[in-house]
């Protein structure tokens, strides 16, 4: 048995039929191991959600297959918690009602129910925000409540699908750093999507950079630079390097993808 | 320096000296008899009409009212329990809406008015015929807005829902009909408003109550003063019901009210 979590096999998704048909992700393989934080990056358009929803078992693939701990993923898949750019909080609910969603609905006992959201709300430092509507709150409480919500479940796999690209500078790179210390808590393993070379290089142990449509796997890097990524390191003579390389690897890919229009 | 929004005093203070200069003016015009008070009476005399309508003898402007609030609300109770949960029906199954949506596009442009032979012919005048009128006037449109604000639930909040482990029919009942809920009172709102329209129809041709067909024997007699008593008890209830329905979207909305916005 290996150590592998996620995995894709020469995973092609086709949207639509005939002429409109759009190959949005070509022969894309991909492997994560237990515990590693991977990070995607890439030109808009370039089938990287796409690869997310599958893996989250919203999509299903054309060809090739998804395995998640070594079985096909064929339905919704809740050990894969997702974290979307938008929240995604049920505005209806308060926070704490957003993070028992998950124990609900799985009909876990009420003790045991409180009992994590009591925990993850303490991890993620919601504390006194419990009875508060998510219209109440700013956009990076309202991702730690997300992030909370997705912890609750105790899902094995944190998706991310650009979880911090709406928050302002200061507040994502505090973010960043919640999301490792939580992740190396907890111990998940982490898909993570960015526009950001930046977050990519803070966050990840390997970053995948995809191709323009149709998406594929342009090259892997690994990111040996040490932790904790703060910002003396992001400033520093290897930080910058690797910046520039995949800086370079993205342009082309996002030249090409402009080319193609929307 | 101009944009600054009026503060919630200001405007009431504003809005009751407006409504007094008017009342006063009006007053005054009739009293001095540039308007003569049999086409237009003076407010004194419309209250004294009014009292005398609601206080002596039968007290019948207090029944008309009630009358037709019954009218008004089982009517429009009606098309709610039957378009609510259709609507629901039609926004969540592609193939039902495929199927409904030709018929309800015949019946919307109906008016109220429009039903009235038919459903005499039906029902005769008594209270049925008066409930179907409205129901009639309102059914469509309840559904129509139901439909919407159901289309109108994020997917996004759907698929966050089914990542967090629930099953179809937990969607539906912990997140589409919350989600669907805001916008199918806003609609109720406007269709109660219609409901009153549909009734002053029913209530001018073949009735012998109610506030319709009290502004039209009016009419008969040349009784501009009761005319004037029937249409401002029309505006006066619509209004509190108006206040009773911020009520109910209150009770309901919790995650909705003022001042919960930070």
């Amino acid at each position: 048995m290996s150590e592998a979590v996620i995995q894709a096999k020469e995973v092609t998704k086709t949207f639509g039929k005939g002429k409109k048909a759009v190959t949005a992700v070509e022969d894309f393989d991909l492997l994560v191991k237990a515990r590693e934080v991977v990070t995607l990056v890439g030109p808009s358009g370039c089938g990287k959600s796409t690869v997310l929803n599958m893996v989250a078992g919203f999509m299903s693939a054309s060809s090739g297959q998804i395995l998640l701990n070594d079985k096909p993923v064929t339905s919704v898949e809740p050990q894969c918690g997702m974290i979307f750019q938008s929240y995604a909080l049920f505005p209806w609910m308060t926070v704490q009602q957003n993070v028992e969603f998950g124990p609900r609905v799985n009909r876990l006992p009420r003790a045991e129910r409180l009992n994590r959201a009591k925990r993850y709300i303490e991890m993620v430092g919601l504390n006194g925000f419990e009875g508060a509507y998510p219209n109440q709150l700013s956009g990076g409480m309202l991702q730690r409540v997300a992030l909370c919500r997705a912890l609750a479940n105790e899902p094995e796999v944190l998706l991310c699908d650009e979880p911090f690209a709406a928050l302002d500078a200061m507040t994502r790179q505090v973010m960043q750093e919640e999301l490792l210390r939580i992740v190396d808590r907890s111990g998940q393993t982490v898909l993570f999507i960015t526009h950001s070379i930046d977050e990519a290089l803070i966050l990840s142990d390997r970053i995948i950079v995809m191709s323009a449509r149709p998406g594929r796997v342009k090259d892997m890097i690994e990111n040996h630079l040490p932790r904790p990524r703060h910002v003396d390191m992001q400033l520093g003579e290897d930080f910058l390097r690797m910046k520039r390389r995949i800086w370079k690897m993205v342009e082309e890919e996002v030249v090409a993808s402009m080319k193609q229009g929307p | 320096m101009d944009e600054e929004p009026l503060g919630l005093w200001t405007i009431a203070v504003i809005g009751a000296v407006a409504v007094v200069g008017f009342i006063a003016l009006w007053e005054t015009v009739v009293r001095i008899g540039v308007i003569d008070a049999f086409f237009l009476p003076a407010p004194s005399m419309i209250i004294k009409r009014a009292y005398v309508m609601a206080a002596t003898g039968e007290k019948i402007l207090l029944q008309d009212i009630w009358k037709r609030a019954t009218r008004v609300l089982i009517g429009f109770a009606l098309s709610g329990l039957v378009g609510v949960p259709l609507g629901l029906v039609m926004g969540m199954s592609k193939y039902v809406r495929a199927a409904l949506n030709p018929i309800i596009s015949i019946i919307r442009p109906l008016p109220a008015l429009s039903w009235i032979p038919l459903s005499m012919l039906w029902l005769g005048i008594g209270e049925q015929q008066k409930f179907a009128i409205v129901f009639m006037g309102c059914f469509a449109s309840v559904l129509v807005y139901t439909v919407a604000a159901t289309l109108r639930v994020d997917v996004i909040l759907q698929r966050a829902a089914r990542n967090l482990g629930a099953s179809r029919l937990q969607v539906i009942r912990h997140v589409t009909l919350p989600g669907a809920l805001p916008n199918i009172l806003s609609g109720l709102k406007v269709v109660l408003a219609i409901a009153w329209t549909c009734v002053i129809s029913a209530e001018m041709v073949g009735a012998n109550s109610g506030l319709g067909f009290r502004i039209w024997t009016g009419k008969e007699w040349s009784d501009t003063g009761q005319v004037l008593v029937g249409m401002i008890s029309i505006s006066v209830t619509v209004l509190i019901l108006d206040i009773l329905f911020r009520g109910v979207e209150w009770l309901l909305l919790p995650w909705q009210r003022e001042g919960t916005t930070s």
